[in-house]
Order: structure tokens, then C-alpha cells, then sequence
């Protein structure tokens, strides 16, 4: 070989080996180039519509044991409409991480999509937020696939929500530099995982090999002429179809197990005491154990029972902190996430300090949340954030009781968690808060 | 004839100015014209390549999708409570490719379900290839599409009516309308 053509291999090869690696299958050239704080984020929307004169004030007494440290004892008025609940077996959360004592929900109306959507586009949203589409800015989900490649794989972000109407739209955006692309898996799994949704997809007709081979040859053709027309992204969010069979299975086996009897009393609390937030976080902690997911968001919202009955919302608010004691033990204990998970915990927004005219059975009024304004301050607003995390990463046992961080800077704390904050583009930056430092180590 | 020659003169003069008038006047609008009304293309007549109606910009909705899916395999409606349960399954799941093969396959699935027999299938495949396509897509197969599909059924053994029903149902375009 000439010297001249040694050379001139020598630098292709050597260009081809520096670049290639970074050729990833987002079609990026490069890998998010933050450092991760951990490889997986679980963020639990404690959401229903949480005061923080019930919860981490106490007024009725500590009804969040498995949450906040201290023994308050829980109002006498109360304590009849409370449900017994077994002990998660872990110290209190509050003791693994940081809690901001004063966390706020500073603008936007106070109603819970609006809530939700804050939380998971990291932007305020106005009255004029659209129920019935997806939201206009990117959310969590499409930041952390569009810029954490390789690890891209729809499988790896998920969306559990614990009712329909508008939240299964918050799985992805309509800005058109994101979008169903970038989207996370959604389920709703009290109306999917169930005996009426069973009964229509629970007995799927099973093709061959050769029959898949067959179908797929003649589907191939058919979209192949019509690829002019189709727009990726018009059936929301698409799994690979190898992850789909995954999915599939997954949810066999899901079927399996409810239809089965699993579903009623998963963690012996008693098949009355189990409500809907709590199969939610089952199902949230399902998935978990089997996807190990990079990036999961569930949420809770049965706490709003608070609209009419003051005491339920009290039994329900011990039982939302009991499943995320359940939940962040489960996280614990999953190889591959344990000691390698960060859990952020924060209602969408608060209640009025005003109640309305409805009284409960214990004599308790109940409580709305528009947004009240009294004596200048709107306890709608005023809520709690969680931060959960391995000791080296999170500071332990901190706690904030000053007001600092709001629903806005929790996006960006995820991004910047799982390394590709930097990478979102300063546009879309802009418009979010900030990232929590004063949480991490 | 000194004035004899003078009258002539004035007079041929007289006549000239009437001649030239008459030239720049009449003559322009009497002459040869540019045809201005008849255009000449000399050139191949243009034909709709894609048959009419192909175009399919609209997404079935939920409730779309899932009756006329009913309607195409049972030839019936779909009952009001199986509507409301495969909705809400529906809405529950995000990947809802995922989810319309899994109701397409419980249907095929389903007793009284209508798919003609293989044998009637191969008796006539580009019958059945045309038939097919008004079934699901409400068109006629195009030459092109015709012959694609009619060959891909003929060389393939393992190739039934309800695999092609099936491919059919859970393409891009049965999505559409």
C-alpha cells in the first residue's frame, strides 16, 4: 500500500470510528450530554386537589404517616371515617429525600387538567387550554425521547392515569417539532384492565408464524400505497412492533391476573378499602417490575371526593400516602431500579380555604378549589413537593418550610435528572421554571 | 391648360388622400386577423392517474372505526354495550394501532363473523382482490394494485381470505376516510 493511500484510509477509519458510535437511532448524532443524577425518574402527580392544611400542616393530625415523620394524633371528629390500614414496612418517605414544605402552583386556573398539564409541560397554562386536544407545548415524555437517545424506546415512558375525559391527551403534545413521535405509552388501567374490556379484547384470534408472514406481506403493499397519505403519528403514539408483541403479552397477562381475582385485593388492605388510586399505582408498580421504565408519571386524583365529603377526602388522602409508600417500596425492591430511581411527589394544586355548604356524616363542610382569594392568599395554590432519591444524590432528610419551587420547575428537574435538560432547545427552555439544585447533593 | 393641368393635379392629389385613407382605415380591419379565440396544444391529453376518491385526509374517530369494523365482518351494527365497552377500552390505551389489531383479531375471533371461503377466493382471486377493496376502502383497486395483490394471493399458499381481510382492516388506509 502507498503511503498516500494508507494515509488517506487511516483518517476515514479513524473519522468513521469517532462518528458512527454517535449515530443513534433518534437519527441524532449525539447522546444527551448531561450527566444523569440517576437512570430512572417515577413522578407521582399526587393530584385530586391537596390542601396543605390537611396534609403536611396537619391540621387534622398526621393523616400521612408513611409520607411525613411525627405521631399527630388524627381529629377525634374524623377518625370514625377512617379506613384501617395495614403498615407499608419503611420509614417515612420524608426521611429518603427532601421535602419543600411550600411548594406552589403560582398561576393558571386552578382546575385539574390545568394542574396536570403544568406538571408535564413544565409551562403555566391559561383558561384558554383546549379539553378535548393534546396540550401545545411538549411534554415531559417528548423531551426525554426526542433527547435521550438511545434509550428512546416508547416502552421506557409511560403514562398512568386513574381516570379518562382529558388525561389520556397528556401523552403527548401538538408542537410539531414533537409530538405522538416522542409520546409515552398510556393506560388507563381501571377501564382497560376490566371484566367489560375483557369481554371484547380478552379473546384475540392468534395467526401462526406463517399466517403473520402472510398478513404482513399483503399489509406491506397496501401501506406501501398509501404512504403518501399516512401521517406517522395519526394513531398516536406507535410501539415498535416487537415491543408491541411485548406489550400485548403484558397486557395477557394483566387480563390473566384480574380476570383471575388478582386485581381485587393485590395488597391486603382489604377489597373495600382498595380504591381506584390505589389499582392505579399497582398497575404503575406492574409495569415497573416488568418494563423498568426510564421515565413513568402516575397519578392519583380521588381525594377530590373532597367536593362533597370532607372525611372521605381525609381517608382517601391516608390512602393515596399509603400507595406511594407502596410504590417507592416496590422501586426498592426491582433490581436494575432500586438505588438508581428518583420519585417526586406533588399535588397539582390545592383547595380553597372557604368550604362550600355541603356537610359530611362527621359534620365536616367540604371544600372546592377556584382559586379563592382570601386575605391575599390563595390556598388553592399552595401545595407540597417530594423529592425522593439514593443518598448520594438527593439530599436526605431535608426539609424547605420556606415558599420556594412550583409546579413548573418540576419538568426541568426531570430533564435535567436524566441528563438531556441541556439539550432541550432554549426556546422550549425558556418557558419552564427552574431546575430543584437545592434537593440534589 | 395651364388650369386644366392644375385640376388634374388638385384631383389626383384629392384622390390619393382618399386611397390612403381608405388604406389606413379600412384595410386593417378588413385584412388578415391573429386567430386570437382558437388555442392549438399540440401535446398528450392529461388523465387522473389515481382513481377518483383516493384521497383520504380524514382519521376515523373511536366510535368510527370500531362500528364500521363491526359492520364490515358481521354485516350488522354493533350493539350499544359492546360499542361503549370496546370505546372505553379504546381511550385506555395509548398505542391504539396496538389496539385495533387486538379488537380486528377478537372479531375474527367472534362467531358469525362473514369471510368467503378460500376456495371461492381462489376460484376468481382478482374478483375477490376487487371486491376486497370496495369492502374496506370503498374504491376499486387501481391496474397496478390489482395485479400487486392478486399475485401476492396466488403465490402464496398459506394466503386466506380472512389474512387478507385482516391485513386489510389493520392498514394505514382503513384508518382513513
Amino acid at each position: 500500500m502507498d503511503r498516500r493511500k494508507f494515509i488517506k484510509q487511516s483518517i476515514m477509519a479513524t473519522t468513521a470510528a469517532y462518528t458512527f458510535p454517535y449515530i443513534l437511532p433518534s437519527g441524532r448524532l449525539f447522546a444527551a450530554s448531561g450527566t444523569r443524577k440517576a437512570d430512572h425518574v417515577v413522578f407521582c402527580l399526587f393530584a385530586g386537589g391537596v390542601r396543605n392544611l390537611e396534609s403536611v400542616h396537619k391540621a387534622d393530625g398526621n393523616l400521612m404517616t408513611n409520607m411525613l415523620t411525627g405521631t399527630e394524633a388524627i381529629s377525634t371528629d374524623i377518625l370514625p371515617g377512617m379506613d384501617l390500614l395495614p403498615s407499608v414496612g419503611i420509614p417515612a418517605l420524608q426521611s429518603s429525600g427532601t421535602l419543600f414544605k411550600e411548594f406552589r402552583y403560582a398561576q393558571g386556573p386552578t382546575g385539574h387538567f390545568n394542574g396536570h398539564t403544568t406538571a408535564m409541560t413544565g409551562v403555566y397554562t391559561t383558561t384558554e387550554l383546549n379539553l378535548k386536544a393534546p396540550p401545545h407545548n411538549p411534554t415531559i415524555f417528548e423531551y426525554y425521547r426526542k433527547h435521550n437517545s438511545p434509550s428512546m424506546s416508547a416502552l421506557n415512558s409511560w403514562w398512568v392515569s386513574n381516570a379518562l375525559g382529558p388525561y389520556p391527551s397528556l401523552n403527548f403534545s401538538s408542537d410539531p417539532n414533537y409530538g405522538a413521535l416522542y409520546g409515552a405509552n398510556y393506560v388507563q388501567p381501571t377501564s382497560f384492565i376490566s371484566q367489560s374490556s375483557y369481554s371484547v379484547l380478552g379473546n384475540p384470534k392468534n395467526f401462526n408464524s406463517a399466517e403473520k408472514t402472510s398478513s404482513s406481506k399483503i399489509k406491506n403493499v397496501l401501506d406501501k400505497n398509501f404512504g403518501s397519505q399516512y401521517k406517522p403519528g395519526d394513531a398516536g403514539i406507535e410501539n415498535t412492533s416487537a415491543d408491541a408483541l411485548t406489550l400485548e403479552t403484558f397486557i395477557s397477562t394483566n387480563f390473566a391476573n384480574a380476570m383471575g381475582g388478582g386485581y381485587t385485593d393485590p395488597w391486603a388492605v382489604g377489597a373495600n378499602t382498595m380504591n381506584d388510586d390505589m389499582r392505579n399505582v399497582f398497575f404503575a408498580e406492574n409495569i415497573i417490575t416488568t418494563f423498568k421504565p426510564e421515565l413513568l408519571v402516575v397519578n392519583m386524583q380521588d381525594v377530590d371526593i373532597c367536593h362533597s365529603d370532607f372525611t372521605d377526602y381525609c381517608n382517601n388522602l391516608r390512602k393515596a400516602d399509603y400507595a406511594l409508600a407502596h410504590l417507592w417500596k416496590t422501586i426498592q425492591s426491582t433490581p436494575g431500579m432500586a438505588n438508581n430511581t428518583i420519585l417526586i411527589a406533588a399535588p397539582e394544586h390545592g383547595r380553597n380555604e372557604t368550604p362550600n355548604t355541603l356537610i359530611d356524616s362527621h359534620g365536616r363542610y367540604a371544600l372546592d378549589h377556584t382559586g379563592e382569594i382570601v386575605s391575599g392568599r390563595i390556598l388553592s395554590r399552595e401545595i407540597f413537593c417530594l423529592v425522593l432519591g439514593p443518598s448520594g444524590v438527593v439530599k436526605q432528610n431535608q426539609l424547605f418550610s420556606t415558599v420556594q419551587g412550583e409546579s413548573i420547575d418540576i419538568v426541568p428537574t426531570i430533564a435535567d435528572i436524566l441528563g438531556f435538560y441541556g439539550d432541550i432547545p432554549t426556546n422550549y427552555r425558556s418557558n419552564m421554571g427552574s431546575v430543584l439544585n437545592q434537593a440534589f447533593v | 391648360m395651364k388650369k386644366n393641368n392644375s385640376d388634374i393635379f388638385i384631383k389626383n392629389k384629392i384622390l390619393r388622400i382618399v386611397f390612403g385613407m381608405f388604406f389606413l382605415f379600412i384595410i386593417p380591419f378588413t385584412g388578415c386577423k391573429k386567430d386570437t379565440q382558437k388555442k392549438y396544444i399540440y401535446d398528450v391529453n392529461s388523465a387522473p392517474v389515481a382513481q377518483a376518491g383516493v384521497a383520504k385526509p380524514n382519521v376515523k374517530s373511536t366510535v368510527e372505526f370500531i362500528s364500521i369494523a363491526y359492520s364490515d365482518l358481521f354485516g350488522t351494527t354493533i350493539d350499544q354495550a359492546k360499542l361503549t365497552s370496546l370505546g372505553t377500552a379504546y381511550n385506555a390505551f395509548g398505542d391504539k394501532k396496538l389496539i385495533e389489531d387486538l379488537i380486528i383479531r377478537n372479531f375474527l375471533h367472534t362467531t358469525g363473523v362473514s369471510i368467503p371461503t378460500t376456495a371461492s377466493m381462489n376460484a376468481n382471486v382478482p374478483l375477490f382482490v376487487t371486491n376486497t377493496y370496495k369492502k374496506f376502502y370503498n374504491r376499486v383497486p387501481n391496474e397496478f394494485e390489482l395485479w400487486q395483490l392478486t399475485n401476492l394471493i396466488r403465490n402464496d399458499v398459506s394466503s386466506t381470505p380472512e389474512l387478507v381481510y385482516y391485513a386489510f382492516m389493520t392498514s394505514n388506509e382503513y384508518r382513513y376516510y
